[in-house]
């Protein structure tokens, strides 16, 4: 890009001046709390006990990686989640922009109305879902009821498997949409001439998508599956609202542990330490994510 | 001409199989995307009738998939009984306040990136690397910090906490608009003795409003929908939707419905709206993140 000479010319003290407020603030607001916390972290601060605190060093953290079975099947808990929910997600979404392509007119209209499940908070989608779910009273069962599908009305929170089945189900209404408007940008940027190249070498149908499509969109589809992981992680509102972590806190994520622990237990020290747990891991993953994009875009350059 | 129409005849057949494959193709895509509606959009569905039925009309066996009579009961209640229009009012205020706050301090930032490349790439990094930082590592410190301060239940703190948690996200966005706006203009107001703050508010501002909306609309629709912040750090006076909304939960699986979907219904609204306002940018916005606050 080609930048004036006179908007390359500046006062020194300018872009500073310019940048400072914000930056003032995410110092105060984000990177001091974050400090804090960290401080926070390497002492044993309980204000269920009192407002002492004394310093323990790391042992907050090796309580949390080694000792804690809670924290580590919050761990599991989250990998449950999120396996199965990015696998349809990517599917789900993928099929729907595939589906989209397709039509012409309309097209805009559709892929609103189909994203608008993402545009709603966690806590209201997991509303809407609870409601759906209702014993007695939710469409789900009595839909299945008045189909003859079921003839008990069923707890779809009584066990722990059919709870992850059913946030997995919630999650996936949430968020396919996302991956599906990612998908669809993708589809949009391979030109027209490589699939009238492909029908002039005989690749119809099944074969343009397997040799064509896929290959193209696979930077696309990674990228959409790390962003959509970045944020799984997270998991918090849907559990707080569908399950709070129950039944027996089979469904706790990471982020609803820490919760708990800091504002039910009022272990704050120890939710300190648990906070930086999740924050090394989407720290990874941000990273991993940021290296896939640069890698990327040096194939593009190439 | 005789070989044209010779060819006319031999193709006329093969052309006709493809336009019926066409037709079918079409017909099972647009079912398949029927279905898909129904699934994303039959929550919604059950959750408007539900709140627009009288209470013997969701006890009901077989299910109301249609209330014959739509009331307004539970909004009433929902309002008089339940203090939702005060919850209503808050996440109203609070969104507005966080959404104005956000851009006046980011976009200063965003047109020293965009002009001077200040910071280089290490701010954009930075600044990437904040926006996917979980909310649950700030809550407890900033917790901490607030009941020091004298800040939790108050307007101001969740403010000031969305304003700068959204900042990141603005500030990238913000970025794209404005190296897409021609610099020549501003150029020509800086000759004219323009002081560059002048140059920005008076010359970039009024050119790029449409990115400041679609910035604007995403702060709004991510701070209405946050819920962490404001179920730690609001009280009774200050809760907002989102947090008006899980207080129907305490009925157990079968909850008190009429009030709870209202609320739903509600807390739902801006998001069907921004959806539609901003169908051109929702790839861009939801990929960082834009809705989560």
């Amino acid at each position: 890009m080609r930048l004036g000479a006179l908007v390359l010319k500046r006062k020194r003290w300018e872009p500073f001046a310019f940048a400072s407020p914000s930056l003032a603030l995410i110092a105060l607001v984000i990177v001091f709390p974050l400090g804090y916390s960290f401080w926070l972290s390497l002492q044993d601060f309980d204000l269920a006990v009192g407002p002492d605190y004394q310093f323990v060093g790391a042992s907050n953290y090796v309580e949390a990686l080694f000792k804690d079975p809670r924290f580590l099947g919050s761990v599991w808990n989250t990998a449950l989640i999120i396996g199965p929910s990015l696998v349809l997600e990517l599917l789900l979404g993928l099929g729907l922009a595939l589906l989209l392509s397709r039509v012409g007119r309309g097209r805009p209209i559709i892929t609103a109305l189909l994203a608008i499940p993402a545009m709603v908070s966690p806590v209201m989608a997991a509303m809407a879902w609870r409601m759906m779910f209702g014993v007695k009273y939710g469409a789900v069962n009595n839909l299945g009821r008045q189909l003859g599908l079921i003839d008990v009305y069923f707890d779809w929170f009584s066990s722990a498997f059919i709870s992850i089945v059913a946030i997995v189900l919630v999650e996936v209404w949430h968020n396919t949409a996302f991956m599906m408007l990612v998908l669809l940008a993708g589809l949009q940027s391979i030109p027209q001439e490589l699939y009238d190249a492909g029908k002039a070498d005989g690749a119809d149908g099944w074969k343009s998508f397997w040799y064509i499509t896929l290959p193209l969109l696979k930077f696309t589809m990674v990228v959409g599956i790390m962003i959509r992981m970045i944020d799984l992680t997270k998991l918090f509102g849907l559990i707080f609202v569908l399950t709070y972590g129950g039944p027996g806190g089979a469904t706790e994520t990471m982020a609803f542990t820490t919760y708990l622990v800091g504002f039910n237990d009022m272990r704050m020290s120890y939710a300190a330490a648990l906070s930086y747990v999740i924050v090394g891991g989407v720290l990874v993953l941000t990273l991993t994510f940021m290296w896939v994009q640069r890698y990327r875009e040096m194939r593009a350059a190439a | 001409m005789a070989i044209t129409l010779e060819r006319a005849r031999v193709v006329a057949p093969t052309a006709r199989r493809y336009r019926w494959r066409r037709v079918i193709g079409q017909a099972l895509t647009w079912i398949a995307l029927l279905a898909a509606l129904v699934f994303f959009l039959g929550p919604f569905y059950w959750i408007v009738t539900t709140s627009l039925k009288g209470n013997e009309d969701y006890f009901a066996f077989p299910p109301v998939w249609m209330p014959v009579e739509p009331s307004l009961t539970h909004y009433v209640g929902l309002f008089t009984r339940s203090s939702g229009a005060r919850y209503f009012t808050n996440s109203m205020v609070i969104s507005t306040l966080s959404m104005i706050a956000a851009l006046v301090v980011s976009l200063p930032t965003a047109y020293a990136i965009a002009r001077w490349r200040f910071g280089g790439g290490f701010l954009s990094v930075f600044l990437l690397v904040l926006r996917m930082l979980p909310a649950i590592a700030l809550i407890i410190p900033v917790y901490l910090m607030y009941k020091l301060l004298g800040l939790t239940n108050s307007y101001l703190g969740l403010v000031i906490v969305y304003t700068v948690v959204y900042i990141p996200f603005a500030v990238w966005l913000l970025v794209g608009f404005l190296r897409d706006f021609p610099v020549e203009i501003e150029e020509a107001a800086l000759i004219d003795g323009c002081s560059r703050l002048r140059a920005l508010i008076a010359v970039v501002v009024p050119i790029i409003a449409p990115g400041l909306a679609v910035v604007a609309l995403f702060s709004f629709i991510a701070t209405w929908n946050e819920f962490l912040f404001a179920v730690v750090l609001t009280g009774i006076e200050t809760k907002t939707m989102m947090v008006l909304v899980t207080s129907f939960t305490s009925g157990g699986t079968d909850m008190f419905y009429g009030e709870a979907s209202a609320s739903v219904v509600l807390g739902v609204l801006p998001a069907f709206a921004v959806a539609f306002m901003l169908q051109r940018y929702l790839v861009k916005g939801l990929a960082l993140g834009g809705t989560k606050g």
